[in-house]
């Protein structure tokens, strides 16, 4: 993975100076909460309902094994004993103070971490495949561009103050596992008719109040292009995005209202007669970022494992987890692990010091010292020998963090809601673990097959509830929680955004009405092969919306 | 006629620890049943003045409904009773994980 | 308000003529120079009457300059860049970062003359400013009054490298050092993997 050089030490090291002296600047009134608020956004720090909350970025959701560790240091000394892994790829701490902030980002740039952007209007963290440099599908990995993408875009002069934040997206296999179509720029790395490797370029996707899918901007986008074709776009978005309001500031809309024609028009000129040179990453930059994302040594390993295929036969518990968690390796002998963050009736993405330790344990025993935070909360060990996985699976029943669930009803997705955030109107966390509750049993989860569940706590969308199967999301009406239903939402393959059901549950309803709507599909799916989105994609609404409003 | 007037007090985020505080009689509070309770229009705006001048200590001050109980102030709606409880709703951190194991 | 530069605080030359104000008699078109009180002759006119700014220009070359809004896109201006000595590009709240790419827009285009941002920023964005090819700032008395010289001129030196190529003005701002270029000047010595892909 990515080691800093004495440059990105110093870079880093610099900014945690600024924020200090930011923060005294804020103390003796120099910078009033107006202006200091964008600033403390840009380095990562909101304010929340009970308190500050420091969102850490996890680039591309890649995570050394004394990373892992200084996590959960921080986790123990400056916070409660635990951290929440985001649908980006970062960890959230909820309880620092202030006053400790610049000491946690020191402690973060000793193992050549930091919080820079990961929140304001500005380039947001770029997110990845958390199968990158694994999947046997992939045409490269795309955290090199990830990691291109990170160090362009952090303090960018032009782009730190632009009318709303701007997420970025890179997938390098054909299945899309980091959701491209739901970013303000989805990246999809390809290959051309003469076997040169560039971009798809989506632009235009997003959540929030106003859902879009992508469109495409530019079928095929030369490597050495990448920087001055982004600024452009970034320019032309700066210049036009909407400023009057917020919730219309986004680039979806800009393209939206101009239309992806007049806006590549507008970008294609911009790229035309800019210093593309001078702009560019220089060759050699590519070469030096993408040797540290070469494949680890790997000791060769035998395409079976005796021991492996005697605890398959004699755990039937290991035989579900590595059936639904673990995934394909380019290596032979290899399997990667996803570690599921959703044990039963647990806070999705949530995870102790303790439990982070013992991740950082595994990973470097077993998974060449790495980890990933996938966007779905949860963490995979990329490279796992076939031999080694009944001890990490024994592992990781240890610490409560063995759920075979990866995909399934109780891998849900939440956003932390009104228990922590100061924007929501709803709770998320109870309503997952109410669920999750409801569908605990391990046959069941496995007779429903995939089914993706997805909890916002307000019209913001940070639950993505607008691209899962089965998506909530919470409301205040008149002083109630009310949880309205979406189905048939999709991020990757061919996304789609969920429709309504109809009027909305109380909190107490809504895991009935989940198993309504499930029981309904198991009642009406031509096989168990055909899943929940599958069904739903060839039935329509009609038979879910009578099950759930009509049957009583 | 006049519609009656909501008692309300001043809460806002302490700016060195991020804590929920309300305003008090003097200075604020991390108890919102110590907090000042403005009965009419003019104390609200007094204590609306009091709240914006501490923007230095204090971030963001806005006004809370409240209902008077024995023992002082408690909100009406369902976020600022949680914001006053100073938690979440729910069992988080090392303490659930361990009542799961368990 | 208070102007500055990379050098600290300076002195203000130019007079702002505000909406249909009358250009000061001091800066009369005939190009007689009356007792103008702190200018030399030199205005700054509103985008708005670009004709009027190009008259006066033609006359008294060197005291002239524009005033743009930062909805107004500058490629048009290109063909009279010559004639504006200052270009002021307007910043109504430190969160509107428009004014960053118009800069930078003008000097992509050519623009060799001064460039002024107007407007509240702060001083937090001054390394940015000089990066997007802005020689100065105008700040209004509120937010001169809270924020020292001191606090400016420090900002320059907070963050001293920067990852992207191209920024800076043509030759006058201050610029953070470029790390690609650092990089290669080191000469890929410092390549941490095994072997080069992609």
């Amino acid at each position: 993975m990515y080691r800093y050089d004495e440059f990105d030490h110093q870079f880093v090291q610099e900014r945690v100076t600024e924020f200090r002296g930011q923060v005294a600047r804020r103390l003796t009134g120099e910078l009033n909460e107006d202006e200091f608020k964008p600033l403390r956004l840009m380095n990562g720090l909101y304010l929340q309902l009970h308190a500050y909350m420091l969102r850490v970025s996890i680039p591309y959701g890649t995570l050394a094994s004394r990373q892992m560790r200084m996590l959960a240091e921080i986790a123990e000394r400056w916070d409660r004993g635990y951290g929440h892994f985001t649908t980006r790829q970062n960890i959230q701490f909820n309880w620092p103070k202030l006053r400790d902030i610049p000491e946690i980002l020191d402690a973060l740039a000793s193992v050549e971490m930091h919080a820079i952007q990961t929140s304001g209007n500005c380039i947001r963290n770029v997110t990845s495949d958390p199968l990158a440099g694994v999947a046997p599908d992939e045409i490269e990995d795309p955290r090199i561009t990830a990691e291109v993408l990170r160090q362009w875009s952090s303090l960018h002069p032009e782009f730190t103050f632009l009318g709303r934040k701007f997420k970025v997206a890179v997938t390098g296999s054909e299945t899309d596992r980091a959701a491209v179509a739901v970013h303000d720029i989805g990246l999809q790395i390809v290959r051309n008719a003469e076997g040169e490797v560039g971009f798809r370029v989506l632009v235009g996707g997003g959540q929030g109040r106003s859902p879009f899918v992508a469109k495409e901007l530019r079928a095929f986008l030369p490597r050495e292009d990448l920087l001055p074709y982004l600024t452009a776009a970034l320019r032309v978005y700066n210049l036009h995005g909407r400023r009057d309001n917020k919730f219309k500031a986004r680039i979806k809309i800009l393209v939206h209202e101009l239309g992806i024609e007049a806006y590549r028009d507008e970008v294609e000129a911009e790229f035309a007669a800019m210093d593309r040179a001078t702009v560019a990453a220089p060759w050699e930059e590519w070469e030096r970022i993408g040797a540290y994302f070469a494949l680890p040594d790997l000791p060769s390993r035998a395409e079976e494992d005796a021991g492996f295929e005697r605890a398959l036969r004699t755990d039937p518990d290991f035989a579900a987890w590595v059936a639904q968690n673990t995934h394909a390796h380019r290596v032979t002998g290899y399997r990667a692990a996803t570690v599921s963050l959703k044990p039963v009736g647990g806070v999705p993405g949530d995870a102790t010091a303790e439990q982070m330790r013992v991740l950082a344990d595994l990973a470097e025993a077993h998974s060449a010292d790495e980890m990933r935070v996938t966007h779905e909360q949860n963490i995979v060990l990329p490279h796992v020998a076939l031999g080694d996985l009944y001890t990490v699976f024994r592992a990781l029943a240890g610490i409560g963090l063995d759920a075979p669930n990866r995909g399934l009803i109780t891998d849900i997705i939440a956003c932390p809601g009104l228990d922590y955030c100061a924007l929501a109107t709803a709770r998320s966390i109870p309503v997952a673990q109410a669920i999750s509750n409801r569908f605990a049993s391990t046959e069941r989860q496995a007779e429903i097959g995939p089914l993706a569940i997805k909890i916002s706590g307000c019209i913001n969308a940070c639950g993505h509830h607008h691209v899962a199967h089965i998506g909530i999301l919470g409301i205040d009406k008149a002083g109630v929680e009310s949880y309205q239903l979406t189905l048939g939402g999709e991020p990757a393959d061919v996304p789609s955004i969920g429709e309504r059901t109809g009027p909305g549950f109380g909190f107490d309803e809504v895991p009935g009405a989940i198993e309504t709507i499930v029981d309904r599909y198991l009642e009406l799916r031509e096989s168990p092969r055909e899943t929940f989105l599958q069904a739903y994609r060839r039935l329509g609404m009609a038979p879910f919306k009578e099950a759930l409003y009509e049957a009583a | 006629m006049a519609k009656p007037f909501t008692p309300v007090v001043f809460a806002g985020n302490d700016l060195l620890d991020g804590d929920s505080v309300y305003l008090a009689e003097t200075g604020w509070t991390r108890d919102v049943r110590g907090a000042a309770v403005a009965m009419t229009v003019e104390e609200r705006d007094a204590l609306s003045a009091r709240a914006i001048a501490d923007a230095n200590i204090v971030v963001g001050p806005y006004e809370v409904q409240v209902a008077l109980e024995a023992d002082g102030a408690w909100p009406l709606k369902r976020r600022e009773q949680i914001k006053a409880s100073g938690e979440t709703t729910i069992a988080v951190g090392p303490k659930a994980a361990i009542a799961r194991a368990a | 308000m208070r102007l500055l530069d990379r050098t600290g605080e300076i002195a203000e030359r130019w007079t702002f003529v505000e909406g249909d104000d009358p250009v000061p008699n001091d800066l009369a078109p005939d190009g007689t120079v009356t007792d103008g009180p702190v200018s030399d002759g030199a205005v700054i006119l509103p985008h708005a009457r670009l004709g009027e700014a190009l008259l006066l220009a033609a006359e008294r070359p060197g005291k002239t300059g524009l005033h743009l809004e930062n909805d107004v896109d500058p490629r048009p201006l290109v063909e009279h860049f010559g004639a504006l000595s200052l270009i002021s590009v307007a910043f109504p709240s430190f969160a509107d970062g428009r004014g960053f790419s118009i800069g930078r827009r003008l000097r992509d285009l050519g623009y060799e003359g001064r460039l002024r941002a107007t407007g509240p920023v702060i001083a937090d964005q001054f390394a940015y400013l000089l990066e997007c090819g802005f020689d100065e700032v105008w700040l209004p008395a509120a937010v001169a009054e809270r924020q020292p010289v001191e606090s400016w001129l420090a900002q320059l030196s907070k963050v001293n490298l920067s990852y992207q190529r191209g920024q800076g003005a043509t030759g006058q701002g201050e610029r953070r050092r470029s790390i690609l270029d650092r990089r290669r000047q080191a000469g890929g010595a410092q390549t941490g993997g095994a072997q080069a892909s992609p």
